[in-house]
C-alpha cells in the first residue's frame, strides 16, 4: 500500500546503509557547511542573509543558497471490502518528508530530502548537479531515474492523489547514478540520458537486493515544438523515453497492484534484460491541463521455465489520459498557484479533474493450463481499468486538500472478474508543504 | 463440427473396446491407491528448475514456495508447488519436501490429494517405521495417512535422489474420504521446544493456543473461533473425574480412539508421540462440523521402533502418567482395562499370519537395491541392513512381550 502511495524505497546499498534520521543528516550538512565557510570563507559570512520567502532560505553571499523544504500529505480512504486481502488503514501518514536545496558557489546546485516516516530507507533525492550551461548539464547522486512524466512529478503537485498505476509500477523510481541532461533549440527540445547502478527501487524486494542487479541505461526526449510562440500551443509537448537493463535471474518480475495494494501481476520469474518504452503527452492550455502517458515493460525469462526451458517474454502496459480544469482561472503548471488565496479575501484555487487509465499484464503463447504458476509459459491477461474524479482545493502556496473517487473494474483473460467489476474507493487528502 | 475421419474412428472404437476387455475403464487406469499401497516401488519425477531445486537445498530452512510439476507412471500434474518440510529432521543434504497441488490452482489435486509428502526418512535408517506403524493405525480403525516408498527423481535433467516415503497429507481430501466430511475443524499439533506439554490446562488465555495448534481448515477465523473450543476440550480433559471421563468428554473426544492410539503408539516404541519424552507430538486434531466431538489423528511416526535398536526397550505402559489424559486413562481400572485390551489387539493384529513381519521383509525387498543406488542417504548401507535386522527382530518379539506385560498385569 505504501509503496502504491509512492512510499518508494531506495534501492542503492548506499542508500540502504544510511540508517540515520534524515533531521539529524541535515543538520550535519548545515553544520559542515556552516564549518567550512567559517574557516575558509569568513568574508562571505558577512553576506550571511536568511529569508522567509515561501520556505525559510539561507544565503551566503555567492556561496551557498539553502531553502528548507518540508513535504507532509495526510490521507483519510476508504477502499471496498475484499475477502482474502488485508485490511487497510483508515488514515495513512503519507508523507512527511525534510530537504534542503539550493546552489552552491555559481555552478552546482544540489537537493537533499529524507523521508521522515521511513527509518529503513529515509533518503529519496540525494544530488549535485551542474549550473551555468542549460543545454548541457549533469547531474549525480541518487535521484529518479528519467521515464514517465508522471512519476518525476513531484508527489506535491499530482493532479489526483495517487500516481497513474502505471507510473506508480512500471516506471524504475530512484537509483544512483549519473545523467547528462539540458534543454536546447530555445527550450523547444529537453532530453536526459543516464546510467544508474542498479534498475531502480521502484521494484520487489527481492530485486532490490539481488547482488546480481546491474546497470540500467534510460533516456527521454521531450519537444515542445511551439515552446517558442506565444499562442495556445505553446505548452504543448511529447516525449518518449526508454530504459535498458540487466534483471537478474529469480522473482523479479514486474509489480503491478491495485488501487488499494493488492497484488494484481503475478510473482513471476525472470532473467535476461528488462526494457521499458514510454511516450507522453501534455498541453496547458490556460486554466486546463490534459496528458496522457504510455508505458510498456518488458521482462525476459531465459531458463525460467520449469524444465530450465526459455520462457516467452512478460510484458505489462500501462496508460493514462488525465484532464484537469482550474475553475477559478489560473493558470494550469506543475504547482498552481492561487490567485486569490483562501482566507486572504479569496476562496483559493478549485480544480476538477478526471483520469482514465489501465493496468496489464500479459505474455504471449496459448493457455497450456499453467498459467498459475510464476514459472508459466503463458502469463494469464490481468487487468485494471480504473476511473478517477477529483477535486482539488488550492488554499494557498501551501495547502491543498483533494478528494477523490474511484471505480475500478479488473478483468483476466479478458473476463471481469468476478466481485470485482465494480469496485469503488474514496480518497481525501489534506497537503501542507512549502 | 468436423466429422472425424474413418480411421480415427476405428482407432478410437478399438482403444475403448480394448479397455473395457481389460476391465480397467478409461481415466482409473491410474489411481493414487496404486501409489500410496505400497505394492510397489513406483518412481515419481518432481520437474523443477535447476535454480529452484538448489534453493530448496541451500535455504532448507525457510518454507519457500517453488514452482514444479508432479509426474507419476506419464502423467504430469501441473502447477504444484514445492517446499522444504521437518522440524527436526530438516536438512540441505536431503531434505523432506510439501507437495501442495492446490497452492497456484485453486481446487487441483494430485489424483484426489491436495498435498503430500517426500519425507527423506532422515531419522530413520529403516526408512519403513512410519509405513509400518500407520498401517497398524489404520487395519486398527484409526484414520491414518497411507505411507510408501518411491524413487524419487527431480529436474529437467531426471536425476535420481533417493528413496523417499510419500505420505498422504492430512488435508481436506484425507478427510473426505475418511470421514466423509471436510468442512470441520482440523489443527496440526506443533511441539515447542522444551514445551513438555501433556493437556495440562495452561489456563484461559487463547493466545497460548495459537503456536501450537496450526489450524489447516477455516484459517482465516477468528481467534475466539478457532481456538475458544480447544481450550474447552482441554478444560474438559483436566475437569474430568478419572472415574467417569465420558461425563465430561462424552461428545467431545473420542475417548476409545485415544486409548488405540496410546496402545498402538507404546506398541511399537513411539517415543515422540501422545506420550513422547518431551510431551504432546505429532498429531492432528479434527473437530467435526456442527458438532464438538473431536478426533486425533496421527502423524509422522518415524521414531517407531527405533528406540529398540538404542537398547531402550519401553514397556507397553511407558510414559502413560506423561500427560494428563494419559495418566487418568491408566490408572482408572476400567479405562486401563481397555488399553490392556487395545494393546492385546494390537499384539494380536501384528502377529496373525505374520503380518507386520511380512511388511518389514516385504518393504525391504522392496527398496533395498533403490537404497544401495541412493547417493544421498544418510545412513551407510551397515546401518541400514542393521535397522531392518533389529525391526525384524522386534516384530517377532514385541507380540508376545507385550501379552506378557498385560498377563502380569491382570494376574
Amino acid at each position: 500500500m505504501l509503496e502504491r502511495l509512492g512510499y518508494i524505497h531506495s534501492g542503492s546499498r548506499r542508500a540502504r546503509s544510511m540508517k540515520s534520521c534524515p533531521l539529524r543528516v541535515v543538520f550535519t550538512w548545515a553544520s559542515a557547511i556552516a564549518i567550512l565557510l567559517w574557516g575558509g570563507a569568513a568574508p562571505a559570512l558577512a553576506q550571511v542573509k536568511v529569508t522567509f520567502d515561501k520556505r525559510p532560505s539561507i544565503a551566503v553571499g555567492n556561496l551557498l543558497t539553502a531553502d528548507i523544504r518540508f513535504k507532509s500529505q495526510l490521507d483519510f480512504t476508504e477502499f471496498p471490502d475484499e475477502p482474502g486481502t488485508p485490511s487497510k488503514p483508515l488514515v495513512d501518514l503519507h508523507r512527511t518528508r525534510l530537504g534542503v536545496e539550493g546552489r552552491l558557489m555559481k555552478a552546482f546546485e544540489y537537493q537533499l530530502e529524507g523521508e521522515l516516516g521511513d527509518a529503513a530507507q529515509p533518503w529519496r533525492d540525494i544530488y549535485i548537479q551542474t549550473r551555468p550551461f542549460r543545454d548541457l548539464q549533469v547531474r549525480a547522486g541518487q535521484f529518479k531515474i528519467p521515464f514517465s512524466l508522471d512519476q518525476l512529478t513531484s508527489g506535491m503537485d499530482l493532479d489526483f492523489n495517487y500516481r497513474s498505476l502505471a507510473a506508480a509500477f512500471l516506471s524504475p523510481g530512484r537509483d544512483v547514478g549519473v545523467t547528462l541532461f539540458g534543454r536546447v533549440m530555445s527550450d523547444s527540445v529537453r532530453y536526459q540520458v543516464g546510467v544508474f547502478k542498479h534498475g531502480g527501487d521502484n521494484v520487489r524486494e527481492s530485486e532490490r537486493t539481488d547482488a546480481q542487479a546491474d546497470r540500467t541505461y534510460a533516456g527521454r526526449l521531450v519537444a515542445r515544438p511551439w515552446n517558442a510562440f506565444d499562442n495556445l500551443f505553446r505548452t504543448f509537448s511529447v516525449g518518449a523515453a526508454f530504459t535498458s537493463g540487466v534483471l537478474p535471474a529469480g522473482p523479479n518480475g514486474v509489480r503491478g497492484k491495485t488501487i488499494p495494494g493488492d497484488a494484481l501481476f503475478q510473482h513471476l520469474f525472470v532473467n535476461g534484460h528488462r526494457q521499458r518504452i514510454g511516450g507522453e503527452f501534455q498541453w496547458r492550455p490556460g486554466p486546463v491541463g490534459l496528458q496522457a502517458e504510455y508505458i510498456r515493460v518488458r521482462d525476459q525469462r531465459f531458463g525460467q521455465g520449469i524444465d530450465n526451458q526459455d520462457l516467452p517474454n512478460a510484458y505489462a502496459r500501462g496508460w493514462y489520459v488525465t484532464g484537469t480544469w482550474l475553475l477559478t482561472g489560473e493558470q494550469k503548471r506543475d504547482s498552481v498557484e492561487p490567485a486569490r488565496p483562501f482566507l486572504r479575501g479569496g476562496v483559493g484555487a478549485i480544480e476538477i479533474g478526471a483520469r482514465v487509465e489501465r493496468l496489464a499484464a500479459w505474455s504471449p503463447g496459448v493457455n497450456d493450463g499453467s498459467f498459475s504458476s510464476p514459472r508459466a509459459p503463458w502469463v494469464m491477461p490481468v487487468a485494471d481499468d480504473v476511473w478517477t474524479g477529483g477535486v482539488n482545493w488550492y488554499w494557498n502556496d501551501y495547502v491543498k486538500l483533494q478528494a477523490n473517487i474511484i471505480r475500478e473494474r479488473r478483468a483476466a483473460d479478458g473476463r471481469v472478474i468476478v466481485g470485482q467489476g465494480d469496485l469503488w474507493s474514496q480518497t481525501f487528502r489534506v497537503q501542507f508543504g512549502f | 463440427m468436423t466429422r472425424p475421419s474413418p480411421p480415427t474412428s476405428i482407432l478410437a472404437i478399438a482403444l475403448v473396446v480394448a479397455c473395457l476387455l481389460a476391465g480397467r475403464p478409461l481415466g482409473a487406469q491410474v489411481s493414487v491407491d496404486s501409489l500410496l499401497d505400497g505394492s510397489s516401488l513406483e518412481d515419481l519425477w518432481v520437474h523443477v528448475n535447476d535454480r529452484d531445486w538448489e534453493d530448496l537445498h541451500t535455504h532448507f530452512r525457510e518454507n519457500t514456495y517453488y514452482p514444479a510439476d508432479v509426474e507419476w507412471r506419464g502423467v504430469r500434474v501441473r502447477n504444484a508447488a514445492i517446499r522444504v518440510r521437518g522440524v527436526a529432521s530438516r536438512n540441505g543434504h536431503k531434505p523432506s519436501f510439501r507437495v501442495d497441488f492446490n497452492r497456484y490452482v485453486t481446487g487441483q489435486t494430485f489424483f484426489g490429494l491436495d498435498a503430500l509428502t517426500l519425507d527423506s526418512s532422515w531419522q530413520d535408517p529403516s526408512m519403513i517405521t512410519n509405513r509400518l506403524s500407520m498401517l497398524i493405525f489404520r487395519r486398527m480403525g484409526i484414520a491414518a495417512p497411507r505411507v510408501a516408498h518411491v524413487r524419487l527423481f527431480a529436474g529437467a535433467g531426471r536425476e535420481y535422489v533417493g528413496v523417499y516415503a510419500v505420505t498422504e497429507e492430512v488435508t481436506e481430501s484425507f478427510l473426505r474420504a475418511r470421514f466423509g466430511e471436510d468442512t470441520g475443524y482440523l489443527y496440526e499439533f506443533n511441539h515447542l521446544e522444551n514445551d513438555n506439554w501433556g493437556f495440562q490446562d495452561p489456563g484461559p488465555r487463547l493466545g497460548w493456543y495459537v503456536p501450537r495448534f496450526t489450524p489447516k481448515t477455516h484459517e482465516f477465523e477468528s481467534v475466539a473461533n478457532l481456538y475458544m473450543p480447544i481450550r474447552d476440550l482441554v478444560q474438559r480433559i483436566n475437569d474430568a473425574p478419572q472415574s467417569d471421563l465420558e461425563s465430561r468428554l462424552g461428545g467431545y473426544l473420542d475417548i476409545n480412539g485415544v486409548i488405540t492410539m496410546l496402545a498402538i503408539q507404546n506398541f511399537v516404541a513411539q517415543t515422540d508421540g501422545l506420550v513422547g519424552g518431551v510431551g504432546l507430538n505429532n498429531f492432528y486434531l479434527y473437530r467435526f462440523a456442527g458438532k464438538n466431538l473431536s478426533v486425533l489423528i496421527p502423524w509422522d511416526q518415524g521414531n517407531a521402533f527405533g528406540s529398540f535398536e538404542s537398547g531402550f526397550d519401553p514397556p507397553p505402559w511407558w510414559n502413560m502418567d506423561s500427560n494428563v489424559l494419559a495418566s487418568k486413562i491408566w490408572n482408572e481400572p476400567k479405562y486401563r482395562a481397555r488399553y490392556l485390551g487395545a494393546l492385546l489387539q494390537v499384539a494380536d493384529l501384528v502377529s496373525a499370519d505374520g503380518l507386520l513381519l511380512t511388511e518389514a521383509q516385504r518393504d525391504y525387498q522392496q527398496i533395498r537395491d533403490a537404497v544401495y543406488a541412493d547417493a544421498f542417504s544418510p545412513y551407510p548401507l551397515s546401518q541400514f541392513e542393521r535397522a531392518h535386522t533389529t525391526i525384524e527382530q522386534y516384530v517377532r518379539i514385541r507380540p508376545d512381550e507385550v501379552r506378557q506385560y498385560v498377563a502380569s498385569l491382570t494376574q
